[in-house]
């Protein structure tokens, strides 16, 4: 008996997916870089799953696909990742009222309700600017891994300023404060400090409820999450797998529409 | 799940086809038979005085018409990197960049550009002040004189003192135009083309009005088609006719509920100039899920009724009173009235990278009406007429996110 649901976010840069029962229980996730092909990654991941738990293709009842890529995978339905963003959101945090999704190449603010039905919403995905791109391109001009910025944000002792939110003048920004003898923790600070601005720009647009719930690859970095705390002046809440919320809300609507 | 949804043609749009299509080649060959028949040319803004300019039996067309054509045709992103390479900036109003650039490069341009030169430039600052600096630009190329019209912006209500100062330069193109036509200005001729503007503006109105009703019989694609007419031939016979016959269309629709958009679900009102070079591509990513545009601030701006009394009074209110040139305020009372009389679930805004005077406030506009009507509302970045700006993947993305958020998933 087909008792399991699929959710597969197929993002520009990862994919991931997750299987929930029919309670709504995430029973296995997994997660990788979506590459040339994100149908196939996805599919790749997905088999894995089902390896690991056991299972068979018939024991999947349903399989909602979201993200970039979402109409290249042959999924019983698609949803855009901010209804389900929010619907996974809402699922783990019944107070939710505000999602900041900092993802790798779009950044948004989802204002929902309880149950997760989505008020308002911004979006950044025409630049870089406030991405996990951003971050990358800036990680690389420091000679860094991503994960080693947020530590490092933490000892700076000053922020230095990053003005510009264009992600190649931003990039020439920083290798003026390296060749000024600028500490790299003051630097990265400074980093963190332009992503978050960009994003708490955008919550002028939809406003901001509490409880804030930041998901999305970069909400890992506690470098940005710290910038984005103090700039909007409220506390945030990370759930503990920040990438696989809009999957999860892609599973969870799989599971709603067998019903 | 999107479905495959049947666009609806009017019948009414061929005869509107054959209508422009004659308009435009009458125009293309107005040196045979401007000259012999005392008709002078106009290059005119589309917030123009046009029933002044037909009284004195002046041949008027739109620049910003034929921008849109050119939007249409695809080819304005080529016409925009000619004026680009000529120095115009890329910020500047893709309607001004493509039609300085089918100046410079006809060869690239439909129909060769519009007839050229004119004898004669009209310029309205009631819809922005980019038409200003455009008209001047072109007044330094073909070296003719340009007739400035300066209708200050209302932040309330039109006050005593504001009409007064363009009615005085109303009376004073009367005088210019007198002397560049040699002609006197004769009011009853004046008083007729009112008579036929606010005849064709009010079919205009009524075939509006109809799509108050659900289904709509009509969708923004066929509202940008057919306001042509009474953007370039207001004041003529030939744009009441066709109004008429288009209401007939129209009406017969609603008699028979048949809707523009197959199974209507969904609907919405739609602010700022179309996405020319996408007009059914972008639509159809609505109406694919049951969203119907039932109606817009844009094309309905023409429907600007025309006060009985003083023809030159008469005037300097109605172009002095145009949408563009009035406060946050207004827009956003005008959108939520839309909202209400056509029983509207959400609205989308274009943000128009060329029009600033219509987009810069939108966000401001987006919040009041959402917050005194709970109907939300989308942004769209895009441009009307140069294709570069426009990104399809967001703009897919986020069409399909409001419309569950509009209609549940
Ligand atoms: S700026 Fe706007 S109102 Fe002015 S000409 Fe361009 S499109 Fe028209």
């Amino acid at each position: 008996m087909a008792r399991y649901f699929l959710g597969v976010d197929i993002g520009s840069l990862t994919t991931k997916v997750v299987l929930v029962n029919k309670n709504g229980d995430m029973v296995a996730r997994a997660t990788g870089r979506s590459g040339y092909s994100g149908r196939n990654v996805a599919n790749r991941l997905s088999n894995g799953l089902l390896e690991e738990k056991k299972l068979a293709p018939k024991d999947i009842a349903a399989a909602v696909a979201t993200g970039y890529g979402r109409v290249t995978f042959p999924a019983d339905r698609e949803v855009s990742e901010i209804t389900c963003q929010a619907k996974g959101i809402a699922h783990l945090f019944a107070g939710a009222g505000t999602v900041i999704d900092i993802g790798g190449q779009d950044s948004k603010v989802i204002r929902l309700l309880p149950g997760g039905k989505v008020i308002d919403f911004a979006m950044n995905d025409k630049c870089a600017a406030g991405t996990g791109r951003f971050l990358e391109v800036m990680a690389a001009a420091l000679e860094l891994e991503i994960q080693e910025l947020g530590p490092l944000a933490a000892r700076a002792r000053e922020h230095c300023a990053i003005s510009s939110f264009c992600t190649v003048f931003a990039e020439s920004e920083v290798i003026s404060h390296v060749s000024a003898g600028a500490p790299k923790a003051d630097i990265v600070a400074g980093v963190c400090d332009s992503v978050a601005a960009r994003v708490a720009s955008m919550t002028s647009r939809t406003g901001l409820e509490p409880e804030v719930v930041f998901t999305g690859g970069v909400a890992r970095n506690s470098g940005v999450v710290n910038a984005l705390a103090k700039q909007l002046g409220c506390r945030l809440s990370v759930p503990e797998e920040p990438e696989i919320t809009a999957a999860l809300g892609a599973a969870l609507f799989a599971r709603d529409n067998a019903d | 799940m999107a479905e495959k949804r049947k666009y609806l043609p009017l019948a009414s749009t061929k005869h509107l086809e054959k209508m422009m299509t004659r308009h435009y080649a009458l125009s293309r060959y107005h040196r045979l038979w401007g000259k012999p028949l005392k008709r002078p040319l106009a290059w005119i803004t589309s917030g123009a005085p046009v029933e002044l300019l037909r009284a004195f039996n002046i041949h008027p067309v739109y620049p910003e018409n034929y921008g849109a054509i050119c939007g249409t045709r695809r080819v304005s992103a080529k016409l925009c990197q000619v004026a680009e390479a000529a120095g115009y900036s890329q910020d500047l109003c893709s309607y001004a960049r493509t039609h300085i650039g089918s100046i410079l490069r006809p060869d690239l341009a439909p129909m060769g550009g519009l007839p050229k030169p004119p004898d004669l430039l009209v310029c309205c600052n009631n819809i922005c002040g980019t038409v200003l600096k455009w008209y001047e630009a072109l007044a330094r190329i073909f070296q003719v004189p340009l007739l400035v019209l300066d209708t200050p912006y209302l932040p309330a209500r039109l006050t005593d003192h504001t009409k007064e100062y363009v009615l005085a330069q109303f009376e004073q193109m009367v005088v210019d135009l007198e002397r560049l036509t040699g002609r006197r200005l004769n009011r009853r001729e004046l008083a007729e083309q009112l008579a036929r503007s606010s005849q064709a503006i009010a079919l205009w109105k009524e075939i509006r009005e109809f799509c108050k009703t659900s289904p709509s019989p009509l969708n923004a694609p066929d509202l940008f088609i057919h306001m042509a007419p009474i953007v370039t031939l207001r004041g003529t016979q030939q744009a009441v006719d066709y109004y008429r016959r288009l209401k007939e269309e129209v009406n017969r629709r609603v008699r028979q509920r048949q809707g523009a958009v197959d199974g209507e679900k969904i609907r919405l009102v739609w602010d700022n100039i179309a996405i020319w070079y996408r007009i059914f591509g972008f639509f159809k990513m609505f109406s694919e899920r049951g969203a119907c545009f039932v109606t817009d601030t844009y094309s309905g701006g023409w429907v600007m009724e025309l006060p009985s009394g003083d023809p030159l009074e008469s005037m300097a209110i109605t172009y002095t009173e145009i949408f563009l040139n009035r406060s946050p305020d207004f827009r956003a009372e005008q959108m939520i009235n839309l909202i209400k009389e056509y029983n509207a679930d959400g609205f989308v805004m274009h943000s128009n990278r060329s029009c600033k005077p219509y987009s810069l406030i939108q966000e401001v506009i987006r919040r009041r009406v959402t917050r005194e009507t709970g109907v939300p509302g989308l942004v769209v970045e895009a441009d009307m007429a140069d294709e570069r700006v426009y990104a399809e993947e967001p703009i897919r993305n986020r069409v399909q996110a409001f419309l569950e958020t509009v209609g549940g998933i």
